[in-house]
């Protein structure tokens, strides 16, 4: 199975551009869905769910951890694959985000095409 | 020890008072001249009317000189000391010199050597006491002279009346019909005992000593007066062989006494040594107790001691600092009283309500609990609690300290620590992520770069400016609030209208577009006493950020800044028209790094925090208000005028 369909959650645009970028470049083909915070990005997974999501964590409004809580509480179905890419691995961030068993992966900014092609791997394992 | 001698002063004037009584009594019986009792009791005119008058004169001065005259009680005792010496030296000499019928002629006698003298001893305790007295009165104090004077003189009464006592002549005749009256000897020993013993501690002498010794000594006379007594007796009897068999037993009573009388001076020794022994054992526990006392009394802790089933037994008077109770109010009273049971982290103690034991026994656990003041607010203390077996039962002993302030300052601790940890962690994020991008950026840069994309590689560096000078911002605000924070500034007098003015010609110049207008309102007259930077600070955060939430919608988008001062407190408020704060997002204002415009994600997040921190290390608040359309935001501060 191919990734076709990836959600980028982050509200910095800069951040937004270089995954645009880096995505395009790995496969043009796959459809980029965006969002600047958690609400957003809650709202666009109730009309479609993505192969992937790439989420950010820090964030105004509702936050990548505030968003897991209300994913996996309020979505029976959820993306085969969800990376957490931040720009800083500190403290407890991270086993925070593991404990949900659809958090795959945990990935430091800026985005790769090695990630993407980790991301890949997942979602064919 | 002072009581012991305000007792030894009482004792002195009785002994001075019984002279008198005695002195003035006699001299009564012999003016009142009653032949029939001198006939039916010639025992009670022993004592002669020159020794009466004698007694009244030194009883008299010894209570003036206790009660501290100086030549009353010498002028009184000088006649006697003189009489004395005249009565003595009649006897040694064997003259009369007519000193016994000078003042009143006897109208009975007992069958003294001449009618109207007094006996030897007599004369001699008069001399030696009325010398003692003298020396006493020339002092003030006590003496050695005194001492040996009044022991010599306690030591001939003693032997006398003990001689009365046990029918023993020579005790108390030294020359045959010539006696010390048993009045006599009682005077002497009072006087006597009076002069040695009052006065006797301050001028360091062992009273216990004395009275010891004085005893041995009026044993020992005793003893060589019977001695002397039986030897002349064995020299009167007629035939040597009864002398000689007189003169064995004598000797073998004789040994019996002495060893008697050894085994006796040791006994006296002892019991002197063993009481001394006592004293100073007695003085150390007192003084042991005095200082331990002064431990407790004066300790800044809690100091209870608590039966075994939960009573208070005593506390210290820091017990009433930290409870309010005065300690003799809880003596008595369960400790629940002052600790209700309840442990620190809440809840009631396990088996509280099993009475007094029960609740001794959550006590004598210690750490921290719940402490209740008499106006019955719970506080935390810190209890220490050491168990003590004493013959009469267990007893507890607890240090009890008053830990609110402690506790205090360790949630304001935990509450900076949390900012702090908080801080480090958004500044490490926050810091990297900009560089993260660029990163990213650089890479897809090189890559344009590599294609020929020229024009999609400007985007990209837009970008990159973008991010750091982001970054720069950052850190320009790390820099304020450490400095906000290190900075010692003094208050100074300034127009916060130039300050408003300055920060809005800075800002202007950074807008993009220039439509945001300031309206400064401040009367230009108007100065404040505050600190300037860090006023600054605050006028300028609070600008941008209005600028930074203006309303792109808003045809006229502006910002108007007040300042007014009344009764030392200064007023800054700034309104805006722009786009507000929703009501969900208002409690995380002031909260460090907390962006809660999406859309506009431009700045630290750290704007309103510094601006909240600088107007508190003013000792201002600073607080939001809504509009309908736009914020108001409201410091006050204090005029440091």
């Amino acid at each position: 199975m191919k990734l076709s369909t990836i959600l980028v959650v982050d509200d910095d645009e800069n951040d937004q551009f270089i995954c645009e970028y880096t995505i395009r470049k790995f496969d043009p083909a796959i459809r980029i869905l965006k969002a600047h915070d958690g609400t957003e990005a809650l709202s666009v997974l109730e009309s479609e769910t993505p192969d992937a999501i790439i989420l950010d964590i820090n964030m105004p409004i509702m936050n990548g951890f505030e968003f897991l809580e209300h994913y996996a509480t309020a979505f029976a179905h959820h993306a085969p694959v969800v990376a957490m890419l931040t720009s800083s691995q500190l403290g407890s961030d991270r086993e925070r985000a593991m404990r949900h068993p659809f958090v795959k992966s945990y990935l430091e900014k800026p985005l790769t095409i090695e990630h993407l092609r980790h991301m890949q791997e997942l979602l064919e394992a | 020890m002072q009581r012991d001698d305000r007792q030894w002063r009482l004792t002195g004037f009785s002994a001075g008072l019984w002279c008198i009584i005695v002195g003035v009594g006699m001299i009564v019986f012999w003016l009142a001249e009653p032949v029939e009792l001198a006939a039916r009791h010639p025992e009670i005119f022993g004592m002669k009317f020159n020794a009466a008058l004698a007694f009244t004169l030194l009883g008299g001065a010894f209570v003036a000189a206790l009660s501290g005259y100086r030549t009353l009680p010498f002028l009184a005792a000088l006649p006697v000391f003189v009489y004395g010496v005249i009565a003595l030296a009649q006897h040694v000499f064997g003259v009369d010199l007519g000193i016994d019928r000078l003042l009143y002629d006897p109208f009975t006698d007992i069958g003294t050597s001449v009618p109207g003298r007094i006996a030897p001893n007599t004369a001699l305790c008069f001399i030696l006491i009325s010398l003692a007295l003298m020396r006493r009165a020339l002092r003030g104090g006590s003496d050695i002279v005194q001492l040996v004077c009044s022991y010599a003189a306690v030591a001939i009464a003693a032997t006398s009346l003990v001689g009365y006592l046990i029918d023993f002549d020579t005790a108390h005749d030294w020359i045959v019909h010539t006696r010390m009256s048993v009045q006599s000897a009682t005077c002497f020993l009072a006087l006597g005992v009076g002069i040695l013993f009052v006065g006797a501690r301050p001028a360091g002498y062992q009273r216990m000593a004395i009275a010891a010794s004085l005893g041995v000594a009026t044993y020992l006379i005793l003893l060589t007066l019977a001695y002397l007594k039986v030897s002349a007796q064995a020299t009167r009897l007629p035939f040597a062989i009864d002398r000689e068999g007189i003169s064995s037993i004598a000797g073998t009573l004789l040994d019996l006494i002495l060893l008697s009388g050894l085994i006796y001076a040791g006994l006296v020794a002892y019991s002197y040594w063993n009481s001394r022994r006592y004293r100073e054992s007695a003085s150390h526990l007192s003084e042991s107790q005095d200082r331990l006392a002064a431990i407790i009394n004066n300790a800044v802790d809690g100091i209870l001691t608590v039966s075994a089933n939960g009573t208070i037994l005593s506390a210290n008077p820091a017990c009433q600092r930290i409870f309010g109770h005065a300690p003799a109010d809880v003596v008595g009273r369960p400790i629940r009283l002052l600790l209700p049971g309840r442990l620190a982290g809440g809840g009631e103690a396990a088996g509280s309500d099993h009475g007094g034991a029960a609740s001794a026994g959550c006590f004598v656990t210690g750490g921290e609990m719940d402490g209740q003041r008499k106006d019955g607010r719970i506080f935390p203390v810190e209890l220490s609690v050491a168990k003590v077996e004493l013959a009469e039962g267990t007893v507890y002993t607890a240090i009890i300290r008053d830990i609110s302030e402690r506790k205090h300052f360790e949630r304001q601790l935990l509450a900076a620590n949390a900012e702090l940890e908080e801080f480090a962690y958004r500044t490490s994020h926050d810091l990297r992520s900009p560089i993260a991008s660029s990163i990213g950026l650089l890479n897809i840069s090189r890559e344009l770069l590599e294609n020929g994309e020229y024009d999609a590689l400007s985007g990209a560096l837009e970008r990159m400016e973008r991010n750091f000078t982001r970054l720069d911002q950052l850190i320009q605000n790390i820099i304020v609030l450490t400095r906000d924070r290190l900075m010692e500034e003094e208050d100074q007098r300034f127009s916060p209208f130039d300050v408003v003015q300055n920060q809005a010609d800075s800002l202007a110049t950074l807008e993009e577009d220039g439509r945001v207008r300031i309206a400064n309102h401040i009367p230009p007259e108007l100065t404040i006493v505050s600190k300037p930077s860090k006023f600054e600070v605050i006028v300028g955060n609070l600008l941008s950020n209005a600028i930074k939430y203006h309303d792109p919608q808003e045809p006229d988008p502006r910002v108007d800044v007040r300042l007014e001062e009344h009764g030392g407190t200064i007023r800054f408020v700034v309104e805006d028209n722009g786009i507000g704060v929703p009501e969900e997002k208002r409690p995380l204002l002031f909260r460090m790094f907390k962006r809660l415009h999406p859309s506009r994600s431009f700045g630290s997040g750290l704007g309103l925090y510094i601006m909240k921190k600088s107007a508190e290390s003013l000792g201002g608040a600073v607080r939001y208000e809504a509009k309908d359309k736009g914020s108001r935001f409201i410091v006050e501060l204090p005029n440091g005028e």
